[in-house]
């Protein structure tokens, strides 16, 4: 077996997708012009709304596509033997102008339900966030705004959370929500990004071709390729914690939580000692 | 006194400056077009045909109820103004009902239509992103003649009709999506959970466990998810 089996066919797929993102987007330019066409007529107002939505829309195709071929690139290079294995948000990632990216879908309690992170950084940022029960991300899902922190910023807004972000080596982060017209997916956090990042129309433009690609498009795919991690482990060792201790499942988590942050374990690491047998959690410490 | 212009422009103001997160009705929204429609433009009656790609059943709406009717059974026979409109996605020219031509043409609609003392009919496609959606069907009667002015207004409560649609789909369609996705990544942390809790409770490896669940599942014919979730909050034991 070889490092590039199976990411020939990734690669055409994602070769496919960049070419079906390109096709609406030419489709959404079309009904532009069409609705350009009757906003001629005096009263029509709506159509230059409405063209102007649709090149907004046509724009995320675009940036979507662009994002596709980028994985395609990758994945390419990777069958080959070359690169990094790829990930889908290593592209998002360098479209911020950054290493360091996040997806995260989050439930309609704000709670992290997954996340596709583009390298070790973004990725134990967001282990921050799930741990502590606070940070950029839960701010924007929350209020549906973006969050924008500088390094001072970062750690007065979330003392928890913040002095553990900047000990990483981050001076700035930025959050914006996935949303749809009347609900939240989760957020895009982006560590480190190019100044002046958040607030572009790029920017905007792939906030809204992973909202698509998550969700609207036909060939949306919430795993991102194969890039999202559900954390099973953990839950699975919240299952067993919770049989341990005698006590509900949301109690088990907390605790694995409280205690792989206590002991800067990452939080994989930990459960797993759990799930092998190799670390039993009672609620007085880990023995 | 306002003009037909001046109303058309507040209708247009009402919706696209509308609440975007306040959900649209779309029934009462077309019904309310209907009505309006009838009074801006000055017909006997008014109604809106919808029939969106993929729906197998399409809807009416109108200013009365013998409109509805008609341009519903139109539809559902696939002869008269309002289909024509939908199916070549063209406007339907002003039409004497009166005429013997239009009496070959839909036999059965123009009888229904003189007895509810329409004498004319007009139509104007719904014009949506890549196919006509629907049409919109204006009446006039002896005393309430369609005029040109009525007709080129038609085309325009036509397009609010369509984008009103398209948007209430796109919600609902978004909406629907969304809860799938949260179902679906809450179905499979639960499951995890699940065989954590069953793998320690008998001293199981996850494999072992997940390999009960979705026996206990398949034998009972119920959902994995939901069997998981008993498992999870104690209510059912292994």
């Amino acid at each position: 077996m070889t490092s590039g089996d199976g990411y020939a066919d990734q690669a055409a797929a994602a070769w496919k997708r960049a070419a079906a993102a390109r096709e609406r987007a030419a489709r959404a330019e079309d009904s532009a012009l069409r609705h350009d066409a009757w906003a001629q007529a005096p009263g029509q107002e709506l159509h230059e709304d409405m063209a102007a939505a649709l090149r907004r829309t046509a724009a995320c195709h675009r940036s979507s596509a662009q994002l596709q071929e980028a994985f395609a690139r990758r994945a390419g290079r990777w069958a080959q033997g070359g690169g990094t294995p790829p990930r889908f948000m290593t592209g998002v990632a360098e479209a911020c102008g950054t290493r360091s990216a996040a997806l995260t879908l989050v439930d309609t309690a704000q709670s992290q339900l997954a996340v596709a992170a583009s390298d070790e950084l973004a990725g134990t940022a967001q282990d921050l966030e799930f741990m502590l029960g606070e940070g950029p991300t839960r701010d924007a899902t929350t209020s549906r705004r973006p969050v924008v922190a500088s390094r001072a910023v970062i750690e007065t807004r979330w003392p928890c959370c913040g002095p553990a972000l900047t000990a990483l080596g981050v001076r700035e982060v930025a959050a914006v929500p996935l949303s749809t017209s009347d609900s939240c997916l989760g957020a895009l956090a982006v560590f480190d990004p190019r100044p002046g990042l958040v607030g572009t129309r790029a920017f905007a433009d792939v906030v809204g071709a992973l909202t698509r690609m998550v969700l609207l498009d036909p060939d949306a795919d919430p795993e991102l390729y194969g890039g999202t991690d559900h954390r099973d482990v953990v839950q699975q060792a919240a299952g067993m914690v919770s049989v341990h201790i005698g006590r509900p499942v949301d109690d088990a988590l907390a605790l694995i939580k409280a205690r792989a942050f206590a002991l800067s374990v990452p939080l994989e690491t930990f459960a797993r000692g759990i799930v092998a047998g190799d670390l039993s959690l009672t609620s007085e410490g880990p023995s | 006194m306002t003009t037909p212009r001046q109303q058309l422009a507040e209708i247009f103001v009402e919706l696209a400056g509308g609440n975007p997160d306040a959900p649209l009705d779309a029934p009462v929204l077309l019904s309310a077009l209907a009505v309006r429609s009838r009074e801006l433009v000055g017909a006997r009656a008014c109604g809106v045909l919808v029939a969106l790609a993929g729906a197998d059943s399409g809807e009416a709406y109108a200013s009365d109820a013998g409109a509805r009717d008609l341009v519903l059974d139109a539809h559902h026979r696939g002869s008269g103004p309002g289909p024509y409109c939908r199916l070549t996605g063209q406007p339907m020219p002003r039409t004497d009902l009166r005429s013997p031509v239009a009496r070959q043409r839909w036999p059965h609609y123009v009888p229904r239509a003189l007895d509810l003392g329409y004498t004319e009919v007009a139509a104007r496609p719904l014009r949506g992103r890549e196919q006509t959606v629907g049409a919109l069907v204006l009446f006039g009667g002896e005393d309430q003649q369609l005029t040109e002015e009525a007709l080129e207004f038609g085309q325009s409560l036509a397009d609010i009709a369509a984008i009103a649609l398209l948007r209430d789909r796109e919600l609902h369609r978004s909406r629907t999506l969304a809860g799938q996705l949260e179902h679906a990544l809450t179905s499979r942390l639960t499951i995890e959970q699940a065989k954590g809790v069953l793998a320690a409770q008998r001293s199981l490896s996850l494999d072992d466990a997940f390999a009960i669940l979705r026996g206990h599942a398949r034998a009972r014919q119920r959902k994995l998810t939901v069997v998981a979730r008993e498992v999870v909050e104690g209510r059912l034991r292994l």
